[in-house]
């Protein structure tokens, strides 16, 4: 699951410098969402492929190692991974292989690749994301693209927070681990280790509540009210933004035309694997 | 629990997407009429606090770990589920946009399991059982059957996107629950406790009882 504490690393990868850093990040929200729908909901394997081709070329524009991003991508598959690793042996189709009764078919193996071709290209979609544009910029994109006032405001204000329950939270980590507090412990009792999770999450929830009253009385003192617009930094579009978005869009016709025109030429890729 | 990216199809996503605005938007009218100019910094805040908490990753027998999902808690603690769908939206679509975890196409799946389903059970569970048993079981059984039925959502709805099928899905996903269930009871019992002996006045039936609302 997520951990937050790659959250610091995250935003320093992201303020880095490069073309694609660079880029507002309206576009790069919107050129990712796009990547993601176009091929989270595809049926066959060249829309992925090609995805994925024009994604790592991105990568390499934005400076990032090929290396960490795939251990990045690692660490976020294993619920869809558990999923997919039984997809070849449930579906009904015809048998591949078989061990007494275990079964694979060509049906259930061939879902579970386009399964993970979908998600592989999701995620990468998405490291590029998180690795270029901090997350405050993330949440300013998404109130630019008019998202509704008020969950555009629980969500900057959260993204300031988290830093700071970062630090709170390893602050506590801390001083457990000082007075020899280890969570994989077998020497102390389980129920114990139990019980002192749930002090440090119930300390994490009386201090977030308390931090959150103290921010309140703080806006209100500076003049906050229910009509409050978070000021907005105006940022014209650059023509580099341009053509980022314009590629993508252009890349993902061409797939769709490609597709429609020379199906019968792709092969496997153009096979429809989907079953659903 | 996070279903990610391209486990859905299309039509399906737009269903979760609808009945995510239609609780956004009874959330919104909720947090309004509760929370006055409050509700933006103290619900932030403590999605804040929640993020931090689904990321404390607790061992559990049989070598594998779980976490915390706290829509029972968050729903109880406000005895309204409307808290529960505003944090977890916020909170989803951080882990989405930036950690991948979960995913954007799937997100109105993933509320409806965490926070609707996790969160309206949860407290009705609180609700039914807690003059009859007391708090802390009404809340700890509220919270192991939120997880319960969370997971069951899951399972239904990987079935009905063809992607799992629903027995074994079922089978799996709610064994597996009903473990992680217990440490989500026992951690929200704690949590609820703990807040009961050093904030006893966040919590909406000490508050009634002490100074009778706000």
């Amino acid at each position: 699951m997520a951990d937050i504490t790659k959250a610091l690393n995250l935003d320093e990868l992201a303020s880095k410098d490069s073309p694609i850093h660079n880029l507002d990040g309206r576009i790069k929200l919107i050129s990712a969402v796009l990547a993601i729908v176009v091929v989270a909901f595809s049926n066959n394997l060249f829309i992925p492929i090609v995805m994925e081709i024009y994604l790592l070329i991105i990568l390499k524009i934005a400076k990032l190692s090929y290396l960490n991003s795939f251990k990045r991508l690692l660490l976020l598959l294993p619920f869809g991974g558990a999923i997919i690793i039984f997809q070849p042996f449930i579906h009904p189709g015809n048998i591949l292989w078989r061990y007494s009764w275990i079964t694979v078919t060509d049906v259930g193996l061939n879902w579970a690749i386009l399964l993970l071709a979908r998600m592989t290209v999701s995620l990468t979609a998405i490291v590029i994301l998180s690795s270029t544009s901090p997350m405050q910029e993330i949440v300013e994109s998404l109130r630019k693209l008019k998202m509704p006032k008020d969950l555009a405001m629980i969500l900057s204000i959260m993204v300031r927070f988290l830093f700071i329950f970062i630090d709170e939270l390893s602050t506590i980590r801390k001083s457990q681990k000082s007075r020899n507090f280890h969570i994989h412990s077998k020497i102390t009792p389980y129920k114990w280790r139990v019980r002192q999770v749930g002090y440090t999450i119930a300390m994490m929830f009386v201090k977030s509540y308390e931090q959150g009253e103290r921010i309140y009385k703080s806006m209100i003192s500076r003049g906050f009210s229910d009509k409050s617009n978070i000021y907005n930094e105006k940022k014209q579009l650059l023509r580099s933004d341009y053509i980022y978005i314009i590629t993508m869009i252009l890349l993902i016709i061409i797939i769709e035309v490609i597709l429609i025109k020379y199906s019968n030429q792709l092969g496997y890729l153009g096979e429809n694997l989907s079953i659903n | 629990m996070h279903i990610p990216d391209g486990f859905i199809p299309f039509w399906q996503c737009a269903i979760y997407y609808v009945i995510l605005i239609v609780a956004l938007y009874f959330a919104s009218k909720w947090a309004r009429k509760n929370l006055d100019d409050k509700r933006i910094p103290l619900l932030a805040v403590l999605a804040a606090g929640i993020f931090a908490i689904m990321s404390m990753n607790m061992p559990i027998p049989f070598g594998t770990s779980g976490h915390m999902v706290g829509g029972a808690l968050v729903a109880i603690i406000f005895m309204a589920p409307e808290a529960a769908v505003i944090v977890f939206t916020v909170v989803l679509i951080i882990q989405a946009l930036v950690f991948g975890d979960g995913g954007i196409t799937v997100l109105g799946a993933n509320v409806l399991n965490m926070a609707i389903i996790g969160g309206f059970t949860g407290l009705f569970t609180f609700k039914v059982l807690k003059d009859k048993v007391g708090i802390y079981i009404a809340s700890g059984v509220g919270a192991w059957l939120a997880t319960v039925l969370s997971a069951l959502a899951c399972a239904i709805e990987m079935a009905i996107a063809g992607t799992f099928p629903l027995t074994i899905g079922v089978a799996s996903m709610v064994t597996y629950h009903l473990f992680i269930g217990i440490i989500e009871a026992v951690l929200t019992v704690i949590v609820i406790a703990a807040i009961e002996k050093f904030r006893p006045d966040l919590l909406y039936w000490d508050n009634e009882k002490t100074t009778g609302g706000e």
